[in-house]
């Protein structure tokens, strides 16, 4: 087993969690996630997991273009987030997780690109260095631009909790 | 009397214990902040303040997860995609620059027919040949024409060259003869000389008396190198020829070995575009030697890959073992040739 294929098996599924979390495609970031990987094999990069997540996030911005040009509606870019595909809920809880879903996809959707980058990039399992070489940041302010992105998180998710029980009740 | 005033320590920052949590800080900073965290209450409540906010902002982000497990597909089959996407860029270049060949030699031809009918004293009036069809039996305008203008374009007309339909090492030895009558166009010739051979240790060379190969420049070589059919190879060689499955075998060049060491061989192949691979299997220092003398720099060379050693008996007795390289190259780009290498197999 080669240092790729160790790789493609520990992080195929952060690399598409990755990818959901900016297209909000589940198909789409599987599709993607294997394409990241395919040009893997090819580049065979020298730092194959910084350079995986590098590409992941070029496909994501291409195909969030793509779909602006379809018209359609990205939540990460738009006022009103409307993922465009959620996880299939169960039958007994789906109006709650499906309210669950929009106040978590509104609270990212909050942040700015940079701190929402930093915040994914972070979730997916990459480094301070790392996660600076990607974002251009210097490795001290990774740190302040993480505690800066969670915060905000928090805030915004329970901004809209606050609002949501307010307007059920 | 001194008064000493007593500053209180610095408490430490919110992102560096972001930093601190996320085990981002070299081990000096952190064993700093655990001597200070184990004495300042401000900075213990902080950081159950920081580690809380850590843990519910993973707490939802794991809900944004398109599936609850995420099962990658067979890593074979990515592999399979690779290879046929590398295939598929193979064949469009081939078509790219078959096209490009082909609108060269039309444009020749055209070019060449216009250039004789109007250079020509005698040229016959009246009479256009579209520049498409110069090399097809003339279809004559609208009039019928005479019997001896229709017998002067047939004698005129140019026939098509037919690019050469690409067959394996073999079939094309075997039909050599039958197809020289034909007028074709000679596939890209294979200059293995002055890709990897030096002049003087080509074939070509070796019967010619014209540059004898100086003596200091054989101390290297000191065994000739042959070119030879890939069955004559197959015989001497045994298992130890180098080939890339799938490419067609244009030539082979062998230079044999000492006494109980495999010949250091030289498999040229050509892609789907023409392009023409050599595979070199060898001692290491042999291949390491052709290496240098490649002449080009757009020529590429792949990693080396380790094949079976040989195993020489020394003359003070004992058994003395060459290890051997096999190193693939061409005009490609060395993450193909790598890829090439990957998949060349030993005979």
């Amino acid at each position: 087993m080669d240092d790729l294929e160790r790789l493609y098996k520990t992080h195929y599924a952060a690399v598409v969690r990755f990818l959901y979390r900016k297209i909000w495609d589940a198909d789409r970031a599987e599709d993607l996630a294997q394409e990241v990987f395919i040009r893997a094999m090819a580049h065979r990069p020298e730092k194959p997991r910084a350079w995986i997540f590098a590409v992941a996030a070029n496909l994501a911005r291409d195909e969030a273009r793509a779909a602006i040009r379809r018209k359609k509606h990205l939540t990460l870019l738009k006022d009103d987030p409307i993922p465009l595909s959620t996880p299939e809920p169960s039958a007994e809880d789906s109006v709650e997780r499906e309210e669950r879903w929009a106040r978590v996809t509104g609270a990212l959707a909050a942040l700015t690109e940079r701190d929402r980058d930093v915040l994914l990039l972070w979730d997916a399992g990459l480094s301070y260095p790392e996660i600076a070489a990607q974002t251009g940041l210097a490795v001290g302010a990774v740190g302040t631009t993480l505690a800066r992105a969670r915060k905000r998180l928090i805030e915004a998710h329970d901004r809209m909790d606050y609002q949501a029980g307010a307007a059920h009740s | 009397m001194t008064e000493w005033i007593t500053r209180p320590a610095r408490h430490i920052p919110e992102d560096e214990l972001h930093a601190y949590l996320d085990q981002a800080l070299s081990r000096s900073q952190c064993a700093e902040i655990e001597t200070h965290l184990s004495t300042c209450r401000a900075c213990q409540a902080q950081r159950a303040s920081v580690a809380a906010l850590r843990d519910r902002t993973t707490a939802l982000l794991s809900g944004l997860s398109p599936r609850p497990v995420i099962v990658p597909p067979s890593y074979l089959t990515l592999r399979e995609r690779h290879s046929h996407r590398l295939a598929v860029a193979l064949w469009r270049a081939r078509i790219k620059r078959s096209s490009l060949w082909a609108a060269a030699v039309v444009a020749a031809v055209g070019s060449g027919w216009v250039a004789r009918s109007v250079m020509d004293p005698h040229r016959l009036p009246l009479v256009t040949v579209p520049l498409a069809q110069a090399s097809a039996p003339a279809p004559i305008a609208s009039a019928p024409a005479p019997r001896d203008v229709a017998a002067e374009l047939e004698r005129q007309a140019i026939p098509v060259p037919i690019p050469e339909r690409r067959t394996s090492f073999a079939v094309r030895q075997a039909g050599m003869g039958a197809r020289s009558s034909q007028a074709v166009v000679p596939a890209p010739r294979l200059q293995l000389a002055s890709l990897v051979i030096p002049a003087a240790y080509s074939p070509s060379a070796e019967k010619s008396s014209i540059n004898p190969p100086a003596a200091a420049n054989l101390r290297p070589f000191n065994r000739i190198w042959r070119a030879v059919s890939w069955e004559e190879a197959l015989q001497i060689a045994g298992s130890g020829l180098p080939y890339i499955e799938g490419l067609t075998v244009v030539g082979v060049l062998l230079q044999p070995g000492g006494p109980g060491e495999r010949p250091t061989v030289i498999v040229a192949q050509q892609d789907q575009s023409g392009e023409i691979i050599q595979s070199i299997e060898g001692p290491i220092a042999k291949v390491s030697e052709l290496l240098q003398r490649q002449g080009t720099a757009e020529m590429h060379a792949s990693e080396a890959a380790r094949t079976p050693p040989d195993y020489v008996e020394s003359p003070g007795g004992g058994v003395r073992r060459t290890l051997r390289n096999l190193i693939v190259t061409g005009r490609l780009p060395v993450d193909s040739l790598n890829a090439l290498a990957r998949m060349a197999a030993i005979r």
